[in-house]
């Protein structure tokens, strides 16, 4: 990788001290669609658009909410091939730390060693950073949690964060209707209507993606009818 | 970027280096470590809904027995577990190394493993190390496409069996299935037959005793009956326990500080820095 003549790290730093590739990292995270998450007390639940290019496209074989292991879940905005790579690698990673340590991988660690990862690709040459931010759910010992990393590498943990296109009209929504002691089940509905404050067009089991885990600690990607079911609900 | 095998060495396969100086060390004398083998019998045979896997529980260390009751039943999946036989931690390594990367397929393809995914998964591994990592398996389990049953050599060739025994204790366990086998048994004759043939082995062979595991798979469903039958079980404990002859008594506990015999010597040359 580092033999071209472009071997050198294209994340250099600007006069004003910032990392320009990274801010234009973060500028196609805002253009993606649409993702949220939100941090129950018994539970996480994350949720985002799934706008399909065409009505030709078969819409069941594209699956945007991914699991990690089974109590970690993960969304992204921005470039989808982008998150597949990081996706893979954090699967990698979970399971040579189950292998070392013969214990499941806590979520900061993951989120830890993710965010690794895309520090790495803003500081190595001929690479390019990830056009995605992505959030990870995840309820382990230390109860539910929730995280963002961004395409530099940082990390922060939420109560509730969104990102993508509706962001700033997103995280105000969420801003008015988060409550500490919140219920799983009323975080899905807050997510379902922060969805919809900046939805185009209808709303269906079939646009949108919800994932989520409760103290059973397994992650799954809810069906459309199970959305349908909790659409019908916020109705 | 790598592929699966992330512990394999760099270049793939067994580095045979080191191979002249360990022939030129042995003819000089130097014996070759001891490690820990499994002796055993292990067995497994394919019944009318499924798999059912046996093994015994002795872990040999030449001539002594080193663990009463290990664990010989490796789970690879939660619908293929692996029975091993010769170094103990080869079958260890080798099990475990597998079923992470059978895990890690399951979350890429979103399905089921399959027996002839991790048949052909620890094939390729113990053939690229060339019989040098001694272990000998029996996989079974039941997925989509219904159960196998597979034996493993440790040079990486394999056989698909309706019922295979493996280990020192092999053809003992053989002899029971092949007078008492037939097709479609039901699952407790099979468990019947799979406990009888593992008794013969631990009877029968030095290298394999103690207790009876069983395994039972059937589709969407395993049972991991552990220490499934006990045939030797410490039967005589001496009630009246064991008397030891008295300590010696402590009568005086004085302690002497010794004298001190250092001369202190008034404006002496200081030494030399």
């Amino acid at each position: 990788m580092g033999d071209s003549q472009y071997s050198f790290s294209l994340t250099t730093f600007s006069p004003s001290g910032k990392l320009v590739q990274i801010e234009h990292a973060l500028t196609a995270v805002g253009s993606g669609q649409t993702s949220l998450g939100i941090k129950a007390s018994n539970g996480v639940v994350i949720a985002t658009e799934k706008k399909l290019p065409s009505i030709l496209v078969d819409e069941a074989s594209v699956q945007k909410i991914q699991t990690l292991t089974p109590n970690i879940g993960v969304v992204y905005s921005g470039m989808g091939p982008d998150s597949r790579v990081l996706v893979r690698k954090s699967r990698k990673q979970a399971e040579q730390y189950y292998r070392l340590y013969k214990e499941q991988i806590p979520v900061t660690q993951l989120v830890r060693e993710t965010a690794t990862v895309m520090q790495e690709f803003t500081q190595s040459g001929g690479v390019r950073p990830f056009g995605v931010s992505l959030l990870v759910a995840g309820y382990d010992d230390k109860g539910p949690q929730l995280y963002q990393v961004d395409p530099s590498g940082s990390y922060f943990s939420w109560k509730a964060s969104a990102m993508g296109k509706n962001v700033s009209n997103a995280k105000a929504f969420l801003e008015k209707r988060y409550t500490e002691d919140t219920e799983l089940d009323d975080a899905v509905h807050t997510a379902i209507l922060t969805l919809k404050e900046g939805f185009e067009g209808q709303i269906s089991g079939k646009n949108i993606e919800i994932g989520m885990i409760g103290s059973d600690r397994i992650f799954r990607v809810l069906s459309p009818s199970e959305v349908e079911d909790y659409l019908q609900e916020v109705e | 970027m790598s592929r699966f095998e992330e512990s394999a060495p760099a270049r793939g396969g067994f580095s045979y280096d080191l191979c002249k100086r360990n022939e030129m060390l042995m003819q000089k004398g130097l014996k070759p470590s001891s490690y820990l083998k499994t002796g055993t019998t292990i067995v497994g045979l394919v019944f009318q809904d499924g798999v059912i896997l046996g093994a015994d529980t002795r872990a040999t260390e030449g001539p002594i027995v080193a663990d009463k009751n290990c664990e010989k039943i490796h789970y690879m999946a939660p619908n293929i577990y692996c029975c091993g036989a010769g170094t103990a931690a080869d079958t260890e390594a080798v099990t475990d190394m597998v079923s992470s990367q059978l895990k890690l397929h399951r979350f890429h393809t979103g399905r089921e493993s399959r027996v002839v995914t991790a048949l052909t998964l620890l094939k390729s591994h113990l053939f690229s190390y060339q019989g040098h990592v001694s272990a000998a398996l029996v996989l079974g389990g039941v997925d989509v496409t219904g159960p196998h049953l597979h034996t493993i050599y440790p040079h990486g060739s394999t056989d698909t069996l309706p019922f295979a025994t493996m280990g020192s204790g092999s053809l003992a366990a053989m002899a029971i299935f092949e007078s008492k086998y037939r097709e479609g048994l039901t699952r407790d004759e099979g468990v019947k037959l799979v406990a009888e043939a593992i008794c013969s082995g631990i009877f029968n062979d030095l290298g394999s005793g103690s207790n009876v595991d069983v395994c039972v798979i059937t589709k969407g469903k395993r049972e991991y009956l552990r220490n499934y039958m006990l045939p030797n079980p410490r039967t005589y404990v001496s009630e009246k326990g064991y008397s030891f002859s008295k300590k010696t008594e402590v009568l005086l506990t004085k302690i002497t500080p010794l004298r001190e015999l250092v001369e202190v010597i008034e404006g002496g040359d200081a030494m030399e820095e």
